[in-house]
């Protein structure tokens, strides 16, 4: 049997078998019916996977009505992440740029006590000092 | 995700075929409706979610299955009772398998089909029982690919087996089909 005269015999037989099964009786189709209901009454609901989207929580805001809101609150939300990080970014800096004063008046310190010691800088350019140094060891 | 009107124009659409390809494969009226109802409810708890165009592979596969369940539950019934009626009394033994048979063609479904039909409803009950005495991977292929309109590779996914195995399936069925019903002096 070739493929086309099979197909033709199949179609037939399924015409055949389709005017058959509408022949059903009236018990049978009442079951059929029953049992669609009973199927159809424990059809499983759809499952919504859970969004975890940021929501600002401001005490005593009821929920957004309108989509525009619902916009400029996803934006508070997204900003309610960056913010912190952009403050500890600005505090390091700004912790960092303190020590750099300190540690810059410190050695000024420093520097400022070595000049205003009782030794005059001068001193150390004088040679007639050294002879003084020496003179005074003997 | 098929709606409600959806998912109930579907199987509005497929229980009387079901209804025929479980009643073809266990032959026994109450048990066909059973298993098309418990194929029904499962598809509609477990798969109810689901999109329309997957409803058809779904249900096949669903149904396919309960009547498997139900060839094994059978199966193991039987194994049961012939264990016990064993040690029963030979007239106790004899009497329950006259009710099983009286029963048993009561409740089938070739017994519903009389002989004063119309000349056309005997042919059409004469395909039916060639299509029912066909080997059950036959049929299955057969009714699958040809009344339920699935495609071969989702055919071959519900039976388990190769798109090759559902066309040798398919084109013996209908081989089959067509040589029985020419013995008896029916041409398609």
């Amino acid at each position: 049997m070739n493929t086309t005269k099979e197909l033709n015999t199949a179609y037939r037989l399924r015409h055949a078998l389709d005017e058959r099964s509408h022949e059903l009786p009236e018990n049978i189709r009442e079951r059929l019916s029953s049992a669609r209901k009973i199927a159809l009454s424990r059809k499983k609901a759809a499952v919504e996977a859970p969004a975890f989207v940021m929501q600002p929580a401001v005490a005593g805001r009821a929920a957004p009505s309108s989509p525009r809101e619902d916009h400029r609150l996803a934006w508070l939300g997204r900003m309610g992440a960056i913010l912190p990080l952009a403050a500890l970014v600005f505090g390091l800096a700004g912790i960092y740029q303190y020590e750099q004063h300190q540690q810059v008046l410190e050695l000024a310190a420093i520097d400022a006590e070595v000049l205003t010691d009782d030794l005059p800088l001068s001193a150390y350019l004088d040679h007639g000092f050294d002879a003084f140094v020496a003179k005074g060891q003997d | 995700m098929a709606t409600d009107k959806e998912l109930s124009d579907f199987l509005e659409d497929i229980e009387r075929r079901a209804f025929k390809q479980a009643i073809y494969a266990v032959r026994k009226e109450e048990s066909a409706l059973d298993i098309v109802q418990d194929a029904m409810i499962k598809l509609a708890e477990k798969y109810g979610d689901k999109p329309a165009a997957e409803l058809p592979m779904l249900f096949q596969r669903i149904l396919q299955n309960t009547i498997r369940d139900y060839f094994r539950r059978e199966k193991v019934r039987t194994s049961w009772i012939s264990l016990f009626s064993s040690f029963g009394k030979q007239d106790d033994q004899e009497s329950f398998d006259a009710l099983e048979v009286i029963e048993a063609e009561e409740g089938s479904y070739g017994a519903e089909t009389g002989q004063n039909r119309l000349e056309r409803s005997q042919i059409l009950n004469i395909i039916e029982q060639e299509v029912q005495n066909l080997p059950s991977r036959q049929r299955e292929a057969f009714l699958m690919r040809y009344w339920q309109d699935l495609n071969v590779s989702e055919t071959a996914t519900i039976m388990g087996c190769s798109e090759g195995s559902v066309k040798t399936h398919c084109s013996r069925a209908t081989h089959t089909l067509a040589t029985a019903l020419r013995a008896k002096g029916i041409y398609l």
